[in-house]
């Protein structure tokens, strides 16, 4: 009986020793092999920021910040897109099928990320589906090649892949809005602009701030978007990291995770001290 | 080729394997298979192994591999990879080099090879191409495809033939040009192009000085911001992708590329012969020290037999377009009715002068895997990238 209670307690720590192994040890080593020093194959302990030099020194920082923009960019696309679908979700859909309806937004991740993005290029393209459709409707008489292979077709990508994310973590931070609030501010004859700037917005600001976290951090770390979708030579934090390991420069690829960490943990602070992202995990009300 | 014909030969032949496993005994027939760690384009003869296997008379243990270098030294040099695999493949030009000088693979004893006779004089000593297989002299890999990569081109858009890289940077393809997103084969075929056209003075495509990779960076960067460029493809679809849906009309790439997305358009792409030259590469096998511990030497030298052998060559040539690395394929070829029909001879025999055509052009300058300012490379190549 002890020895069962004793495993039982033992079951609890499971989930602490499998983030310590593998969340915490990796990000320490990333940490520590960053400022190794760089050998023909691989790297020696050591101490240098020679790494963090070449990344902050170079065009690597650009192409980084570069890769930032285009995600805040398609951040606020899918804040204006997907938060109206997660509160018409919540007000207007019976509450029985709520989370069938925001299941739905689960279907296109049943398909491979690298053929969903790969999909978006018949469309795009110059001979793509809204190229022939514009054309055949007269509304252009040549393709529009500014979409595709271009930063503008990233945001795209970013959003279609990204969408459901910010509909999620909006949904979840409705279910804390208890339904009476909506018909307390109607009758009050607020507009509904003014209930979602002054009601809606702050209390489901954790939600909306970690769903953001998710796409903007996803949008600088997925290599695969940049590389079918953008220009020449596009780029984000990714695949920065992804080119330092195929010229064999470990060091280099860790510092630029670990200067994604750092970029994501500093965004995890800034939303806590803003916004208390703890409510999200509270009961709602 | 036949297709009934073949696989009626396989079935033959692999009967006949079974035979001499049969006659060699249990030992034999129990021997481990050959743990080989390759990329899909070294198997021809099917959608399998057993072609191969039946052919070299030995059995396979097939293990996907990246063309990744990256990966090949971490498995390698820090990884379990000598536990993992007896054989394995990468890039001649460097490849060899560092994992023979890291102790990780075996030097070969060619005489164990009888086609050995039979391999491209550039691989003999003195020949261009010697060192690419070869560590402080000694033999340590066997090639088995090589080719000397190009551009492609849209010949149906384009209506006529290209000769010279300038055609990838030329405003009439304004925006419909591509390059690889890769430094080592982008900025070899640049720099190649403005050595032999005498815009910049460059001692070495392949192993440029810090000075020279700027030069060539700063062109590219001068015409990325033209907009010459529609993009730089990454992987083998991406390319094919992009010259099959005319996105582009020139595109440098792999000859596999031009030959996939000209089938699937159905369009007349093909493959040019630069006056300035060519990177040329190889691929080749090694022995593991570990497939050699194991006793694997025998069963590998069989394979390599088969890989310089006249059947794998021409098939090879036949279905990805790479450049054979033997002698006789003609030949070979033209004893065997039954496997090539005239459209297949045709097309092998094209594509053979045609690489003979690129490959005697002087400008060609070798695959460098590690170019000695591979810094200078990595840094002006993330300038590119943000211009």
């Amino acid at each position: 009986m002890i020895l069962i209670d004793r495993l039982a307690r033992g079951a609890f720590l499971l989930p602490l020793v499998f983030m310590l192994v593998f969340f915490a040890l990796p990000i320490a080593l990333t940490a520590v092999w960053s400022v190794f020093e760089r050998t023909m194959f691989w790297m020696e302990p050591g101490f240098t920021l020679f790494a963090y030099e070449n990344f902050f020194t170079s065009a690597r920082l650009w192409n980084f910040l570069a890769s930032m923009y285009h995600s805040l960019i398609a951040v606020v696309i899918c804040l204006v897109l997907g938060f109206p679908i997660a509160v018409f979700v919540h007000r207007r859909v019976p509450q029985v099928a709520q989370h069938r309806v925001v299941l739905l937004f689960i279907l296109p991740f049943m398909v491979s990320e690298i053929i969903r993005i790969f999909a978006l290029r018949p469309v795009l393209q110059r001979n793509g589906l809204v190229n022939e459709t514009l054309q055949y409707l007269g509304i252009t008489s040549e393709p529009i090649t500014s979409i595709l292979f271009t930063p503008t077709g990233v945001i795209i990508g970013e959003v279609l892949s990204f969408l459901p994310f910010i509909v999620f973590s909006g949904f979840l931070a409705m279910e804390a809005v208890p339904k009476y609030i909506f018909e307390v501010c109607e009758d009050l004859g607020a507009s509904t602009f003014r209930i979602y700037k002054d009601v809606i917005l702050p209390l489901a600001a954790p939600g909306i701030f970690a769903g953001s976290v998710f796409i903007f951090v996803n949008g600088i770390g997925v290599a695969l978007l940049p590389n079918i979708l953008g220009g020449p030579g596009a780029v984000n934090a990714g695949l920065i990291a992804t080119q330092a390991i195929v010229a064999l420069d470990f060091p280099l690829a860790m510092a630029v995770s670990a200067i994604m960490m750092v970029t994501l943990f500093g965004l995890l602070y800034l939303g806590h001290r803003l916004f208390d992202l703890t409510t999200i995990l509270e009961p709602a009300r | 080729m036949n297709q009934m014909e073949f696989s009626r030969r396989q079935m033959m032949a692999l009967m006949g394997s079974a035979a001499a496993v049969a006659a060699t005994g249990p030992a034999a027939a129990a021997s481990e298979p050959l743990k080989l760690w390759t990329i899909g384009v070294a198997k021809v003869g099917g959608k399998d192994w057993s072609a191969m296997e039946a052919q070299s008379g030995i059995s396979i243990a097939y293990n996907a591999k990246s063309a990744r270098a990256d990966e090949a030294i971490q498995k390698m040099v820090v990884g379990d990879g000598n536990a993992l695999y007896d054989a394995m493949s990468d890039n001649g030009g460097g490849m060899e080099d560092a994992l023979a000088s890291q102790g990780v693979i075996a030097e070969l004893d060619v005489s164990q090879i009888p086609n050995w006779a039979n391999i491209l004089p550039t691989y003999q000593d003195g020949g261009a191409a010697a060192d690419t297989i070869r560590y402080e002299g000694k033999i340590v890999s066997v090639p088995y495809i090589s080719n000397a990569d190009s551009l492609a081109y849209n010949n149906t858009v384009i209506g006529a033939d290209l000769t010279s890289w300038e055609a990838l940077f030329d405003e009439q393809f304004r925006g419909r040009a591509a390059m690889q997103n890769d430094f080592g084969p982008t900025l070899t075929n640049t720099a190649i192009y403005l050595k032999e056209s005498g815009k910049q003075d460059i001692e070495n495509p392949s192993d440029m000085s810090a000075a020279e990779v700027k030069g060539v960076c700063q062109f590219l960067i001068d015409m990325k911001k033209k907009g010459q460029f529609r993009t730089f493809w990454d992987g083998f679809q991406n390319g094919v992708d992009l010259l099959a849906s005319e996105e582009v009309l020139v595109s440098s790439c792999w000859e596999p590329i031009q030959v996939v997305s000209a089938k699937k358009s159905a369009q007349d792409i093909r493959y040019g012969t630069m006056k300035e030259g060519h990177q040329t590469w190889n691929n080749m096998f090694m022995l593991t020290k570990g497939g050699e511990e194991r006793g694997q030497a025998e069963n590998f030298y069989k394979l390599m037999n088969l890989y310089l052998s006249p059947w794998f060559g021409a098939r090879t040539l036949a279905t990805f377009g790479f450049t054979p690395q033997m002698q006789g394929v003609n030949e070979y070829v033209e004893a065997h009715p039954d496997d090539f029909d005239a459209d297949a001879k045709a097309t092998i025999a094209g594509r053979l002068a045609n690489k003979q055509a690129r490959l005697a052009i002087k400008g060609n300058s070798w695959q460098n895997v590690f170019p000695t300012n591979i810094r200078d490379y990595q840094d002006w190549w993330a300038r590119v990238q943000a211009a």
